[in-house]
């Protein structure tokens, strides 16, 4: 039997989130639900691994564990209805504010706790909401196992895991030992779309199993808001500032406007020296 | 009772509008443009179960309650009203009959097909002098030895292009005229598909006439007992309207949408639309219908799985549904102006889209007719 492990997270689906321009922050309490992508990325590479053994009659199975509120509860049925083969909510008030530190950290007592014998972590390489990236090295860290990040392509091998991934130019192939926790590239893996049947098996049975900070032996004074190291100073939109200026009058004027006022970004972009031509002469 | 929807009913939700946008949206104006059936998205749909959307596991469906199917026509509806009638007609009509009125045999023989996508189904009652006064077809059936031989055509049949499972009313001759169902697959010599109707909207769905010269199938394909072809087309239809409901629903969310962003977007007398106080009341009202709507397909949907006759409520909603599907599309049209009017625009489609749902699987004033029959007939 080789154990996968999929760490995934529910992040407010941005498409329809209200963005609130004179604070910029997202109303996120509007917001509904969805799987990270990247997460689902992970979760896909579990899904091919475990067709692919099965098609040399090898047993496969896939846990995914999330931490959040209780309304995440629905992507670990999500993760169900493709094929993952039970889940795990993390949940607690607790561990409401966790930075990206003490979620590596609270995930990592789970699976030491619960699931020590896994072959294989996947995570997403970085999730839509926070795009730090941190979680997965961090995790791997905690668990002091080898991690490979922004990884493409997964094959097994005997113990070990040989991956491919896009760095810069070139690709690199490299290999791992086992157990280990790999993060899968936003680019890689194509997730497929959910069954219906899936859906409706999903939830036929109830093995979404919710684990609090009591279950994982954490202090009864522990508060992951306030123990996190992570300090958000503020949070906001980059702005972009595009002014229009119409310049108006008669066509001679406005060029030779244009040109005064413009000629160096002109002609920095067009990669010519615009002073080669003579338009003081038309004033 | 409980109005917010369940971890089930969102996930369904979400997966089939994420299908709906990212495969079928994309050629949704093109394919009405030409009248074109898409194939290849139909494959795409047919491993994820929307074939199948209420056959049991058994049969290779989904298994899905009736409130998830609802959801499922109407989030295609939202982007492909076309599609969403081929989905429904397909799942309620064609296949719903079978399951509920057929034999093992004939569940074991046809509904895998079905539920995969590989034979779509088609429902066919109405004929040139048969629509809303059911009593009226012409079509015949004559039962010679251990054959019927059927011969009549059938008009404005839904999925009539690409059907492969056909239920079809017709009337047997003997010493007493009966209404009865027949199951005949397209491959039946005398069986004939007419030309693809040009019609004001659904265009992608192509709604043929059917052909039925001395189109022979065995006694085994009789649909329940003999006799009982105006039972069974009644409950198809009470299936059907909740489907129709669903899809009317999904043109109406999808007009409303649209109206949201475009108030918000256009500017008039130097401030969005949605400023004015005109604009506000109409997609209020638009809203305020849709929700009505929506609670009325939902209470139909959960007393079909309660196992209770649902004809009235689901009459209800399939009324309910279409009018505000039509009232709301006119209002989407005026709230874009002329722009509106233009195929540039969705709205153009929606509108002529909705007016149909007042039309077939029961006409809105036959949909009064039932409801009045259900009041009258209770005890007083």
């Amino acid at each position: 039997m080789f154990k996968i492990i999929v760490c995934i997270k529910q992040v407010p689906m941005v498409s329809e989130l209200p963005w609130d321009s004179k604070t910029g922050t997202l109303k996120r309490e509007l917001a509904q639900g969805m799987m990270d992508p990247a997460s689902r990325r992970a979760l896909e590479a579990a899904l091919r691994i475990k067709e692919d053994r099965a098609g040399e009659d090898q047993e496969t199975h896939i846990t995914v564990i999330s931490m959040g509120p209780e309304m995440a509860r629905e992507i670990l049925y999500e993760a169900k209805a493709l094929g993952a083969d039970n889940g795990v909510l993390l949940s607690d008030r607790k561990m409401a504010g966790a930075d990206t530190f003490l979620t590596s950290f609270i995930l990592a007592e789970y699976i030491k706790k619960e699931s020590p014998d896994f072959d294989l972590l996947l995570c997403g390489s970085q999730t839509s909401d926070s795009e730090t990236a941190q979680v997965g090295p961090q995790l791997a860290g905690e668990l002091l196992i080898p991690a490979m990040g922004y990884v493409q392509s997964i094959e097994l091998d005997d113990g070990m895991v040989r991956v491919q991934r896009h760095v810069d130019d070139f690709m690199e192939l490299l290999e791992m030992d086992l157990p280990g926790l790999l993060t899968i590239d936003q680019g890689a893996y194509s997730p497929r779309y959910v069954a219906l049947e899936g859906i409706e098996r999903a939830f036929h049975t109830d093995d979404i199993r919710t684990v609090n900070a009591g279950d994982l032996g954490l202090d009864r004074d522990f508060n992951a808001l306030k123990d996190s190291p992570t300090r958000i100073i503020d949070v906001y939109s980059p702005a972009t500032r595009k002014e229009n200026q119409v310049l108006k009058g008669a066509v001679k004027k406005v060029v030779g406007q244009l040109f005064d006022e413009y000629g160096k970004i002109i002609s920095g972009a067009m990669g010519k020296d615009l002073k080669t031509h003579d338009h003081e002469g038309a004033k | 009772m409980d109005f917010m929807p369940c971890y089930k009913h969102q996930l369904i939700r979400k997966t089939v509008k994420e299908f709906a946008e990212n495969e079928i949206k994309p050629r949704v104006s093109e394919l009405d443009r030409d009248s074109e059936f898409p194939f290849d998205i139909i494959e795409k749909m047919k491993p994820l179960n929307y074939f199948g959307l209420q056959v049991p596991g058994e049969f290779g469906g989904a298994d899905l309650d009736t409130i998830s199917y609802a959801i499922v026509v109407e989030e295609i509806s939202r982007v492909s009203a076309a599609i969403g009638l081929c989905v429904t007609v397909h799942n309620s009509v064609g296949i719903y009959p079978i399951l509920k009125f057929g034999t093992r045999e004939q569940q074991e023989c046809f509904i895998p097909a079905m539920a995969a996508g590989e034979s779509i189904g088609a429902f066919c009652l109405t004929e040139a002098n048969a629509g809303s006064d059911a009593g009226g077809v012409e079509t015949s059936a004559q039962k010679i030895e251990d054959e019927y031989v059927i011969n009549g055509t059938k008009i404005f049949v839904t999925n009539g292009g690409v059907c492969g499972t056909i239920l079809v009313f017709a009337v047997t001759e003997g010493e007493r005229d009966l209404a009865n169902v027949f199951i005949v697959e397209k491959e039946r010599p005398g069986f004939s598909v007419g030309e693809i109707e040009d019609l004001c909207g659904m265009r992608a769905n192509p709604v043929s006439s059917l052909f039925f010269e001395d189109c022979r199938v065995p006694v085994e394909n009789l649909l329940g007992k003999s006799g009982q072809g105006l039972k069974i087309g009644l409950a198809a239809l009470d299936a059907g309207r909740i489907g129709i409901a669903a899809q009317a629903l999904g043109i109406a969310q999808a007009a409303f949408e649209d109206s949201v962003s475009y108030a918000r977007e256009r500017q008039q007398f130097n401030k969005p639309i949605a400023k004015f106080q005109t604009i506000q009341n109409y997609l209020a009202d638009m809203a305020t219908r849709i929700d009505a709507s929506r609670l009325l397909l939902y209470r139909a949907a959960a007393v079909k799985d309660s196992g209770k006759s649902f004809s009235a409520e689901a009459s209800m909603a399939k009324l309910h549904c279409s009018a505000t599907a039509r009232k709301v599309t006119d209002l989407a049209v005026q709230i874009h102006g002329g722009y509106g009017y233009s195929k540039e625009y969705d709205v153009e489609r929606y509108f002529r889209d909705a007016k149909v749902t007042e039309i077939y699987e029961g006409t809105s004033e036959i949909q009064k007719m039932v409801i009045a029959r259900h009041i009258l007939n209770q005890p007083s």
